[in-house]
């Protein structure tokens, strides 16, 4: 398990230093699309920033078992006895960390060129981008075990993630544009409690369905 | 017994059309472009129906890895994405007419569109997958994880469509339609789970055939 | 106002008689050749193609 958790910081920081320029790289091209019109841009913002944290998302998650793959190790992973869940929330937590910390940057640098006040909203911010994360990244975890060992994975894994997260995202966006115009959690009480059903139903299948996903 | 059912889907197909076009008067606000709807809606039906028959069989084949149940899924699923490519189509053309524009973002056509591109992946899935045992199990999981996602985005569309917005965006529903529009309707709905359960039969059978020529 | 909305239902109509005939067709070819195979015919028959399909994944046509 430490050998794992090892390889985990590893591969994490190469991840998030590649994210982190994706991430500007993603912030320029907003700003050269929308710059100038400064009132659309600020319309836009959540959208922006949810489409930021999903292609971030689909990059980190893609590569859930990028090691395993690459090292060989995959019958290792249908061969591991016992509960092969346990696999699926330990994969789920590694990417929910990466993906929070990924997040948590884009925030700074979406802060920072836009000129947003975060102080206040932070708190609310943050429940929904938690609420968010843990569904992209419970789905994501379980499809990209499923779409490790297919060919042309790189196209199938968003192919098959997009369309699921869709209400996910739908959800997290209207509510982060309630946050940033200073309402408050309750007045977007019904998209959080789907933000929040969506999570519970995605952990719950990922940890029921991974022992089929890898059996030997 | 086959050539039973496929009668009795065509004569209930042709119900159905009479109905639709004979029987049911021209509608009062939108004119004959509503007769669309007996295209529209029991396709939107028979989709859901098809989606909730791959759930079950899903579940089915995890829990016996019963073969003929890996093979009702993916037929299901393929008439599913039928189905639902045809109410897409069919909303689009009946939109264009009625709203002055082929794509409007209300929430039946955005929600099955989703749905279209979810199935379709996942008929994608079973179509990349080499082996076969493999591609039925991680299929039924796909099937389970979508089924679920139905009601998410469901609700998810309805109120980014609905709250905030004027009642006049959405279609008009079923209730205060005349008895003998509802009739015309009710019969095409039993045509089409007709032509729906013909379909999936003999695309169950091919596949079973494949399956027995490839062994 | 509606009389020229007839093109529109025939359009749709007739949208769904093409898709629906065509899978029929695609369905109905695809068993004969199966047959045609599964009882011993010497000559495998040439696998068809040009056929409209409207979905498009299905299981590659038999060598």
């Amino acid at each position: 398990m430490v050998w794992k958790d090892l390889l985990v910081e590893r591969r994490s920081k190469e991840t998030l230093n590649a994210l982190f320029f994706f991430g500007l790289l993603l912030l320029f091209v907003f700003q050269f699309a929308l710059g100038p019109d400064r009132e659309r841009l600020a319309g836009t913002l959540p959208g922006l920033l949810w489409l930021g944290f999903i292609l971030s998302g689909l990059l980190a998650l893609g590569r859930t078992f990028v090691v395993e793959r690459e090292n060989d190790c995959w019958e290792g992973l249908l061969l591991a006895p016992g509960d092969k869940s346990a696999i699926y929330v330990g994969k789920l937590a590694g990417n929910l960390l990466l993906m929070l910390a990924i997040e948590a940057i884009l925030l700074v640098l979406f802060g920072f060129f836009f000129n947003l006040d975060l102080a206040n909203v932070l708190p609310g911010l943050a429940v929904v981008i938690a609420l968010g994360t843990v569904a992209l990244a419970a789905v994501g975890t379980l499809f990209a075990a499923m779409t490790a060992q297919v060919r042309a994975r790189e196209l199938l894994f968003p192919v098959l993630l997009l369309p699921v997260e869709a209400p996910v995202l739908l959800a997290t966006v209207k509510a982060t544009e309630a946050v940033l115009l200073g309402e408050t959690l309750g007045s977007v009480a019904h998209w959080l409690k789907l933000l929040a059903a969506a999570d519970v139903v995605y952990v719950a299948v990922g940890v029921l369905t991974f022992d089929f996903v890898l059996e030997a | 017994m086959r050539r039973l059912l496929g009668g009795v889907t065509l004569a209930g197909l042709v119900a159905g059309l009479v109905m639709g076009f004979a029987i049911a008067p021209r509608e009062a606000t939108q004119g004959n472009v509503q007769r669309i709807m007996y295209l529209h809606v029991p396709s939107v039906w028979v989709a859901y129906l098809a989606f909730g028959v791959v759930l079950v069989a899903s579940v089915v084949y995890l829990m016996r890895r019963a073969e003929a149940a890996d093979r009702l899924a993916h037929a299901s699923a393929e008439v599913g994405v039928l189905f639902t490519g045809l109410t897409i189509a069919t909303g689009s053309i009946w939109g264009k007419p009625t709203w002055g524009a082929w794509w409007t973002w209300d929430a039946r056509l955005t929600s099955v569109s989703i749905l279209f591109v979810m199935y379709l992946g996942y008929l994608l899935l079973r179509g990349m997958i080499e082996d076969r045992e493999r591609g039925a199990r991680f299929a039924a999981v796909l099937g389970i994880v979508a089924a679920f996602n139905i009601p998410l985005v469901h609700f998810s569309v309805y109120w980014w469509r609905t709250l905030h917005q004027p009642p006049s965006l959405m279609k008009p529903g079923p209730g205060t339609m005349p008895d003998i529009i509802v009739a015309a309707l009710l019969v095409n709905f039993a045509a089409f789970t007709l032509l729906y359960v013909y379909f999936v039969t003999r695309r169950a059978r091919v596949l079973r055939l494949e399956a027995e020529a490839e062994a | 106002m509606t009389a020229g909305n007839w093109g529109f239902v025939v359009a749709a109509y007739g949208l769904a008689a093409v898709v629906l005939i065509a899978y029929w067709r695609f369905l109905v070819r695809r068993e004969k050749e199966l047959q045609g195979q599964g009882s011993g015919v010497s000559e495998p028959q040439a696998s068809v193609s040009g056929h409209p399909r409207s979905e498009p994944a299905s299981r590659s046509p038999l060598p």
